[in-house]
């Protein structure tokens, strides 16, 4: 099973027990660049938190086991962890979910732009240039509004910091494949 | 404590407001400097740090804990903080604001 299988088998899981929880960083990354930048991370964020019990409980039924606040399953290499909540992209919420349906179920996610704002909040704050680089790989894959990325930037205070790397998106937007 | 009734935790006020006002600390620093003890400091600190309040990181052998610039209430934590902390005393004030930044030789007697 791929990460996107996984992670839309998981979803699907959670929302049987009605917890609503949406992809997010590096594996929503990976979901957006089909697999281009690889991840074992499947991060998923609840709006509104309903208690680990429900969410141990969830993951119990498919063989997940919870270590250390992850969540560990015998058959795959892959993680689960639940980061603490709201749904945010900085210091906004995020107000549009993106779904994508799998033969394994429906994947509740970030968007494209949302994705790449979420990975430059990282590369804003922690100066982590990996995330800059997951946000370029977005990029090229899917539309990006950046006009929006540029709004974003400069509500979270780092105007300057989005100019430093505005060529770099707009030349990964302009790889962007016909399908993207 | 300025916030007791809404943080509830009389060390959770105190973790906070070094963290704002040092940027960042470990918890038997934070437990010493407000003569309390260590165990709560640390379940405060945990509990923070889950919630993603604060980011931690490695130094050595010591944790450091910070305010996350990425928590989505930051802006509004820190507005509130502030204000708490222009409520303590003057002299409280000043002892947790004054805090040597410049480098110390090893074993320097002075």
């Amino acid at each position: 099973m791929s990460l996107a299988e996984l992670a839309a088998f998981v979803c699907t899981q959670l929302r049987k027990h009605g917890i609503v929880a949406v992809l997010s960083g590096g594996g929503c990354v990976s979901v957006h660049t089909a697999n281009r930048y690889q991840s074992l991370d499947l991060d998923f964020v609840e709006n509104v938190p309903t208690g680990r019990k429900r969410i141990k409980q969830a993951l119990s039924e498919i063989g997940f086991v919870e270590k250390d606040r992850y969540f560990l399953h015998a058959d795959t290499e892959f993680i689960i962890e639940f980061p603490a909540g709201p749904l945010a992209v900085g210091g906004e919420p995020v107000r549009e979910i993106e779904e994508i349906e799998f033969p394994t179920g429906r994947l509740a996610l970030l968007s494209p732009t949302d994705c790449v704002k979420d990975r430059l909040a990282a590369f804003y704050h922690w100066n982590d240039r990996q995330c800059l680089e997951q946000a370029l790989l977005v990029t090229e894959a899917k539309k990006i509004d950046l006009n929006e990325v540029r709004r974003w930037s400069a509500a979270e205070n780092k105007s300057a910091e989005f100019q430093a790397i505005r060529g770099e998106l707009v030349k990964a937007a302009r790889k962007k494949s016909p399908s993207g | 404590m300025m916030l007791g009734p809404i943080l509830g935790a009389a060390n959770k006020e105190r973790v906070l407001l070094y963290v704002l006002v040092r940027k960042e600390g470990y918890a038997r620093e934070i437990s010493r400097f407000f003569k309390t003890d260590l165990a709560p400091v640390q379940k405060q600190l945990e509990r923070l740090e889950n919630g993603g309040v604060l980011y931690s990181r490695s130094a050595g052998r010591t944790r450091l804990y910070g305010l996350n610039p990425r928590y989505p209430f930051l802006r509004e934590l820190r507005a509130l903080l502030d204000k708490a902390f222009a409520f303590y005393p003057a002299e409280e004030r000043e002892r947790l604001s004054m805090m040597r930044m410049r480098p110390r030789r090893k074993g320097k007697p002075l």
